[in-house]
């Protein structure tokens, strides 16, 4: 390959993974997946980075995909933590859980059609048959349970 | 020549239905075709792309290959950098639209593998370690730390539903289409300048010397505390400030949970509202 062809290639191939990062962060709604996904577009950006630095033979390039490493590792602790603070809070990671911080003209999210999978998912565990008495339980272990 | 512009957008277009099939809905039918689709629009693209196809040009046969026979001994270079970014971006594509979170963490780390390959192909030997080291060794393992705090009992609802997953992919196939169409319009008919940056032999020599020269590693770091010394600096109280604050954020959640009093009430509150707003109970 010239380097003129690699140069595009390289673009394209970045604009690539932009533009599926960027699919998974509109779509998906599992929080750690957006993050993944966010993590995927700055990924796109470094590639076409790297294949500009090599076209113009300038190192500012690489420099600042070093720079976008740092601040990639910056954000995901913070974003981890958040991400661990707001299960403790909802005890999912279900995004759709924290629509109320919308804006307040914007009609409230309602999940119209649920996974007709459920129990295709090919997760059957093992039950025991119940033996013994079943101890007393306080209501507030239950309230705790649910997020264990 | 760019030649018509119409097999662009069937490349886009099969690339937006295919993701939109793959992507987790409440009906899972069609996944296979949604690869398939996929998989034929990235060649399309491939084929536009890397081997110049165009279609349409005025006086040239009807199909018509711009790029170039490329000359002796390039074909193994070129099916090295095809297999690399093959393997990238459809990585991509399963680390975006698999339902399982974990599975999803782990075709990310081939994500990050196959771009390490491709930083290594362009010359930037550093990036590449730093990239394995940092992301996949890092950034990755601490997903799964999380994913394996927060969700342990596996598959959930959510992961199994989309926001919007048709205008999601739509508008992610249109971006890629457009920067694809911009770049090689910009580039299938170089001017002057940029024609002599890629093909003379001066900058062959130029680079050789510079960005793709032995040392490569001391030369990078020779730039990165010379002339970019004070954004290293800045780098480093970033990296701090994100220490402190990530710590900060987690004593406050577990300060809620373990030392308030009136916290599992809170907490009661928090569910019933969340079921008040009508997400699903189960799962």
């Amino acid at each position: 390959m010239g380097e003129l062809q690699l140069l595009y290639n390289y673009l394209i191939v970045g604009a690539l993974l932009f533009g599926i990062g960027m699919i998974g962060f509109l779509s998906r709604r599992n929080m750690i997946v957006m993050f993944l996904a966010a993590e995927m577009m700055l990924q796109g950006v470094s590639v076409s980075l790297v294949a500009w630095g090599r076209f113009h033979n300038d190192w500012g390039g690489q420099v600042l995909v070093v720079f976008i490493i740092t601040v990639a590792a910056c954000e995901a602790g913070i974003a981890l933590a958040l991400v661990l603070m707001l299960f403790h809070r909802a005890g999912k990671l279900d995004i759709a859980f924290w629509q109320t911080i919308r804006e307040s003209n914007q009609p409230r999210f309602v999940d119209h059609e649920l996974p007709a999978d459920d129990q295709a998912v090919g997760q059957h565990w093992p039950q025991l048959t119940p033996s013994g008495i079943e101890p007393p339980t306080k209501e507030e272990e239950l309230v705790h349970r649910i997020h264990v | 020549m760019l030649g018509q512009q119409w097999p662009y957008a069937v490349a886009t277009l099969l690339f937006a239905a295919g993701m939109w099939l793959l992507l987790p809905r409440a009906r899972p039918q069609g996944r296979p075709i949604g690869a398939a689709l996929v998989c034929v629009g990235l060649a399309l693209l491939t084929l536009l792309v890397h081997f110049g196809l165009a279609v349409g040009v005025p006086g040239q046969p009807y199909w018509s290959w711009q790029a170039g026979e490329p000359s002796g001994g390039a074909w193994a270079v070129d099916i090295v950098f095809l297999v690399l970014a093959a393997v990238t971006v459809l990585s991509a594509v399963a680390a975006v639209t698999l339902r399982s979170p974990v599975y999803c963490a782990i075709w990310f780390g081939l994500t990050l593998l196959g771009t390490a390959a491709l930083f290594l192909y362009q010359g930037a030997q550093f990036l590449a370690l730093a990239t394995v080291v940092v992301y996949a060794g890092a950034i990755l393992v601490t997903f799964l730390f999380v994913l394996m705090l927060a969700q342990p009992e596996g598959d959930t609802y959510y992961d199994r539903l989309s926001w919007e997953a048709m205008l999601s992919a739509c508008a992610g196939a249109v971006l890629v289409g457009i920067l694809t169409m911009t770049t090689l319009q910009a580039f299938r008919d170089p001017g002057p300048t940029i024609g002599t940056k890629a093909h003379s032999p001066q900058a062959a020599q130029a680079r050789a010397k510079g960005i793709l020269a032995s040392e490569h590693v001391a030369s990078l770091g020779g730039q990165l505390f010379s002339t970019h010394l004070i954004s290293v600096e800045v780098a480093g109280s970033l990296l701090l400030v994100a220490l402190v604050g990530a710590i900060a954020i987690v004593a406050q959640a577990t300060g809620n949970r373990l030392d308030r009093p009136g916290h599992a009430a809170e907490i009661g509150r928090a569910e019933a509202t969340g079921h008040a707003l009508g997400g699903p109970t189960h799962g």
